[in-house]
């Protein structure tokens, strides 16, 4: 059945119409005119039928051709049910067409009327559009009609509207990712169903204010601005980026917002569009590649670090080694012209004495001593030089025995003070016997050296164990010192008293420091001036082997 | 025999030798090189070799631990004993020489009375 014209079926006008109608189908299919009128007259007595119900009847005008006959049909429909003694027309009607056929449906009643077409008279497809063509282009026979046709096709437009905005809402509903429309207030007109699938949210609990619980704490004033529109509606899209909570997982995960605003012919805005899409692997993506750089931007300069940290290791050890190595040389050379000076003035003194008077020979007396002091400091310097890890022999070393030896190597300067040295058992470490013996005669000369007038001094030699270490305390009644001197003392040349008052070098403690110190352990010294000093020595109580890793 | 490049050090010797009535005994030369070329020559015109040998450590072209090796790896000359003379006290140095087989290690005098002890020390090696 080909389908050629269609009127609706409400009033007396649409009768005029369908009537007028059906006789030019039946005239375009080249029928007499009587046969004409007789069709048209058919079809009318049906309609009026139809018009009186009011129930959206409509009249289709068709062609139908099987194997070897062809009709032009009327179908007239009507949205009530009847069967063939309801409908008055039809008793009247079936009598002028060649067959007719009554349908009724779940909703609606068909009548068809069909109305044969000579053979010399062939319809093709060309000629059927020939024919809705005619139909369409028409003139309208009234006002009536124009207002018809043009509500017919409206009507058509909005039925194609509808089933393509179902389309689209179908498809955005489907899509993953938020698609909204939004006031200017900040209202939500219309989301797709992605909304609620990802945030549990609807349309209304938002507008309602319920964002705070999508959107994460620390974007949400960022994003209630944009959405309370402080951001001015501009024709380029705005977008950001916010973590929205997944319902589901209960986890936030990052959403870019785009908005655009929506202009009418005018150019006026009048609403927001826009989508939410989950960037989350992408940010996190990113997020992982600017770490990664930032680590290995981090262990680059920590590798330069130490690079720098071990050139500068390598330089302080050579100048270290430079500076022993200064010392020794410079202490041995500078030795060998104080040595000839020391013994030509000797030989002067010896040889010549008869020749000079009592002040020339107090001059020699003079020259003499300095040359002696410096010879000591030379000496002192060339001990403390030779001081360094490289010079250290480590052996098991009883203290008792390097205390024992060092009073023997100290037997005359006791003796002239006639001072008095007690000595507690001491232990066994191990350690440098060499080193040890100058680190206890330097602590008992100092002792014996720095006596109050008039006091034979008093010294004693005691050991504690605490934490692990020997403390060592070689305790005096002599004249002590202020303690604030204390970090001083050890220092190289450093002399609390004047030369005439007591002899030295400024050396000797701090040779007795870098001794302690290259045994891993500690010096220190407390004191009362003018009631004596406590001289403090820890070193480790270990094997061989763990003083050896320490070394 | 003295081997020192310090020419007062050499003039010391032979002042305090001279208080010990016994005449300039010694041969002075003045590096460890000139004095293996001389002890050759000495030993090749079967010349009588020094009965001491006192040795600096600080010198030029041989040193005295050079020397000292020398000396103590050749059989003609390894049995003359050989006294260390030296401003040096370090230690490791001196225990080097000993190990080498130097009979003792004495330092340089600084007083006149100190070069008498040191040249009687040195006789008491060639008796």
């Amino acid at each position: 059945m080909q389908e050629i014209a269609k009127v609706t079926l409400e009033n007396e006008l649409d009768l005029i119409l369908a009537h007028k109608r059906t006789m030019k189908l039946a005239e375009l299919a080249c029928l007499s005119l009587s046969a004409q009128t007789t069709f048209a007259t058919a079809v009318s007595e049906v309609s009026r039928s139809i018009i009186d119900g009011k129930h959206k009847g409509y009249i289709t005008l068709s062609v139908e051709t099987d194997a070897n006959e062809t009709y032009i049909v009327a179908s007239l429909r009507d949205g009530r049910l009847h069967d063939a003694n309801s409908l008055e027309g039809l008793s009247y009607a079936k009598r002028l067409v060649n067959k007719y056929q009554l349908v009724v449906n779940r909703n609606e009643t068909v009548v068809q009327l069909y109305y044969f077409i000579a053979p010399p008279f062939r319809i093709d497809i060309l000629k059927l559009d020939e024919w809705r063509n005619i139909f369409r282009n028409e003139p309208p026979i009234s006002p009536y009609e124009e207002l018809k046709r043009k509500n017919e096709q409206l009507q058509d437009l909005s039925e194609k509207i509808q089933k393509s905005e179902g389309q689209y809402r179908t498809l955005t509903n489907s899509l993953p990712l938020i698609i909204f429309s939004l006031d200017f207030n900040g209202k939500l007109l219309y989301a797709n169903d992605w909304l609620l699938r990802f945030t549990g949210e609807t349309l209304h609990t938002l507008n309602a204010g319920g964002w705070e619980k999508v959107v994460h704490p620390n974007d949400i004033q960022a994003f209630m601005h944009l959405l309370e529109s402080k951001v001015p509606a501009s024709s380029s899209a705005i977008q950001t980026q916010v973590r929205l909570r997944h319902k589901i997982n209960d986890v936030y995960l990052w959403h870019q917002i785009s908005l655009s605003a929506f202009v009418n012919e005018k150019n006026e805005p009048q609403y927001w569009i826009g989508y939410v899409v989950d960037i989350h692997a992408q940010k996190v993506y990113e997020e992982t590649l600017k770490d990664n750089f930032e680590l290995k931007e981090t262990q680059a300069r920590l590798q330069e670090n130490q690079h720098e940290m071990e050139n500068i290791i390598g330089e302080l050890n050579r100048s270290n080694q430079e500076l022993e190595q200064f010392a020794y040389i410079a202490s041995h050379d500078l030795q060998e012209p104080v040595r000839k000076l020391l013994f030509y003035s000797d030989a002067l003194q010896k040889k010549y004495s008869a020749a000079i008077d009592e002040t020339g020979r107090g001059y020699f007396k003079n020259m003499r001593d300095s040359a002696m002091r410096m010879r000591t400091m030379i000496l002192d310097l060339l001990s403390f030089s030779q001081v360094n890890k490289a010079q250290i022999q480590l052996s098991e070393t009883d203290l008792n025995e390097v205390v024992a030896i060092a009073l023997q190597d100290l037997d005359v300067l006791i003796k002239e003070h006639a001072a008095v040295v007690n000595t507690s058992t001491l232990p066994v470490i191990m350690g440098d016997s060499r080193m040890m013996r100058q680190l206890f005669e330097n602590l008992i000369c100092n002792a014996v050296k720095f006596h109050q007038p008039g006091v034979m001094p008093d010294i004693s030699i005691s050991c504690a164990v605490k934490n692990d270490k020997y403390e060592i305390a070689v305790a005096d009644n002599g004249i002590g010192f202020d303690e604030k001197y204390l970090e001083q003392m050890f220092h190289l040349f450093q002399r609390l008293h004047s030369r005439d008052q007591y002899e030295g070098t400024g050396l000797g403690l701090a040779i007795c420091r870098k001794i302690v110190e290259l045994h891993k352990g500690t010096i220190w010294a407390s004191s009362t001036e003018g009631v004596g000093s406590v001289f403090y020595i820890t070193i480790p109580v270990g094997t061989k082997n763990a003083v050896d890793e320490l070394i | 025999m003295m081997i020192d490049d310090d020419e007062e050090d050499q003039w010391i010797i032979r002042e305090a030798l001279k208080a010990f009535d016994i005449g300039d005994i010694a041969t002075y030369v003045s590096n460890g090189k000139d004095a293996l070329s001389r002890l050759d020559s000495d030993y090749s015109k079967e010349q009588h070799l020094p009965r001491l040998i006192v040795l600096d450590l600080n010198m030029p072209l041989m040193n005295g631990t050079a020397t000292l090796g020398k000396l103590k790896a050749d059989q003609r000359f390894r049995n003359i004993p050989v006294v260390i003379y030296s401003t040096s006290i370090n230690p490791f140095e001196k225990d080097k020489c000993m190990q080498l087989g130097a009979q003792i290690y004495i330092t340089k005098p600084i007083s006149i009375e100190e070069s008498m002890r040191t040249v009687e020390i040195f006789l008491s090696f060639c008796r």
